[in-house]
């Protein structure tokens, strides 16, 4: 069997080498505008140094020309693009999203979370397939085969997308999905200003702060980079306290991973209390300062 | 300007019920609504419309059966985008979800609008239910069209469009040649609420349905869907503040997370 891989990302794409070293198959890992640093667990490498990552329409024909039975990618946004236009070109299946993928002769079996967090699909297809693949659910190989090195000239096609600018966003320090704490505030607090407190408790426990759809899209408190939720960031802290958040669907699929959860809610019927380790019945705007007080005891 | 808008028939995943012990999950008796993200494609397409002019025309392949309630469900979602400034629909119902996938739905919206003969196509990123924005892309490809993903703004320049679009670490600014598909975000805008006169002008505006005819085979089989089995302790600490504080960070030490 062959695998190809393909990420933006080099520390994405040596997850996708992990888990096909998994599958036992022959692997070639493709990157564009990117060098190979310490990539180890593959047969090949096709090194497009003409392509730029932000070029989906050169990325994509650099796939299409790679022969495979699954082709693998980062379930990042850049990733995600590609996987229906890539599976659609190879008259294949496409599944996004993957937490775990295996292989039984010509089929390849996915699990996937669906319905806003309430279900696990299990879905499967007949290879050829094109599957992106959840972030941290493999780790890549620290020993392996050196792969073979090959430099590939950009194919030459129609171009119909220019890039016409690029701006970085702002930083907003650790990245949510890193986060080993993470403070989440919701629609419970009354003025933006409010939101310090938050700051205050994320900074005592080292940690940084989210927030739910409503703040950030509607009131626009907060950047959209800090938007927990299955549209937006899903993030697996250690310790996850959410504050005036009522536990929507499509946040509380964003916090499955969390390893332990609080909630502080005024509303004992609020839906958060159902995904919650640990449920406090209060206003925020007594208990926050009162936690921050102990905290700092 | 000729636009397409793809509508999704989304479970109100809000509302499902599911039973962790016995796995079982209430699809059928779930409501549906409207995909959120794709009324912000809906609301895009009727923005462009009003500066540059054309016409705009949903498509909605219903992927929920065609039960009498999924009907209702749909035709009301279709009567709401007409009212929000829409000129007609086109509706095929009758499709199964579990036999129906992104391969097979793309193929059937794809020859709708080349029937149509739209230029451009818009749909949301994803939509509440299922969430993957395969079907935009796939469209795209079935059309031979570029594609272009996570749209925060669309302008209209000539027979291009300039795209703003969101990735995780970088804005980016496109220039796209028409015809073209263009999957849209919450961001780019805020859906209008339609007004009573507009509901009711919109009961008169020309709605096609039409049956699913399963021409094409699904790439992909949904072998099962399982209800996520998270174990949460659910402990709602009692007493006074003071005391539920000082027992929550106990806790919180035990579990070894402060």
């Amino acid at each position: 069997m062959r695998v190809v891989i393909y990420s933006d990302v080099l520390d994405l794409a040596k997850e996708l080498i992990g888990l096909a070293n998994e599958l036992n198959a022959e692997t070639e890992l493709i990157l564009a505008g990117m060098e190979p640093d310490n990539v180890v667990g593959v047969d090949r490498i096709t090194l497009y140094r003409g392509i730029s990552p932000e070029d989906q329409e050169l990325v994509l024909e650099a796939l299409k020309q790679a022969e495979a039975d699954l082709y693998l990618l980062s379930n990042d946004r850049r990733g995600r693009e590609l996987v229906g236009l890539l599976a659609h070109s190879k008259g294949g299946a496409s599944i996004v999203d993957a937490t775990s993928v295996k292989v039984e002769g010509d089929r390849v079996i996915a699990e996937r979370m669906t319905l806003g967090g309430k279900g696990v699909a299990v879905e499967e297809a007949k290879m050829p397939a094109v599957i992106s693949v959840m972030a941290g659910k493999y780790k890549p190989p620290e020993e392996g085969k050196s792969p073979e090195i090959i430099e590939k000239e950009a194919p030459s096609i129609e171009r119909r997308v220019e890039l016409v600018d690029k701006k970085e966003k702002p930083k907003v320090g650790v990245p949510l999905d890193k986060a080993d704490v993470v403070i989440a505030v919701g629609r419970g607090f009354k003025k933006k200003e409010d939101l310090k407190m938050a700051y205050e408790l994320a900074e005592i426990l080292g940690g940084v702060v989210g927030a739910t759809r409503p703040l950030a899209a509607d009131l626009k408190w907060m950047p959209e980079e800090v938007w927990i939720g299955i549209s937006g960031v899903r993030i697996r802290p250690k310790l996850l306290i959410v504050i005036g958040a009522s536990g929507q669907q499509q946040f509380s699929a964003g916090i499955m991973d969390s390893k332990v959860v609080v909630a502080i809610n005024n509303d004992e019927k609020a839906p958060i209390f159902e995904v919650s380790d640990y449920g406090i019945v209060a206003d925020l705007y007594e208990a926050v300062p009162k936690l921050i007080e102990k905290l700092k005891r | 300007m000729n636009i397409a808008v793809l509508l999704k028939q989304s479970i109100d995943v809000q509302e499902l019920m599911v039973d962790p012990d016995s796995d079982k999950i209430y699809l059928e008796e779930a409501p549906t609504k409207p995909g959120e993200i794709d009324l912000n494609a809906v609301e895009e397409a009727v923005r462009i419309k009003e500066k540059v002019g054309g016409k705009a025309t949903l498509i909605m392949l219903s992927t929920w059966g065609s039960s009498g309630k999924r009907k209702r469900e749909a035709r009301e979602a279709i009567k709401r985008s007409l009212a929000m400034g829409l000129d007609d629909a086109i509706f095929i119902f009758g499709a199964d979800g579990r036999e129906v996938d992104t391969y097979v739905s793309a193929k059937v919206i794809a020859e709708k609008v080349r029937e149509i003969e739209a230029n451009l196509v818009l749909a949301g990123e994803g939509s509440e239910d299922n969430f993957t924005g395969l079907l935009p892309a796939r469209v795209a490809a079935e059309l031979g069209w570029p594609y272009v993903a996570y749209a925060t703004s669309i302008e209209v320049e000539g027979d291009h469009l300039i795209v703003t679009r969101s990735l995780e670490d970088y804005e980016e600014k496109v220039k796209v040649k028409l015809p073209a598909v263009i999957s849209v975000t919450q961001e780019i805008n805020k859906p209008r609420i339609p007004k009573l006169m507009e509901i009711v002008k919109a009961g008169k505006k020309p709605v096609k349905e039409e049956e699913f005819n399963k021409k094409h085979e699904s790439k992909l089989k949904i072998k099962s869907i399982k209800v996520p089995k998270v174990e949460r302790k659910k402990v709602v600490i009692e007493g006074d503040l003071d005391e539920v504080l000082d027992k929550l960070l106990q806790a919180l030490k035990e579990e070894g997370v402060i």
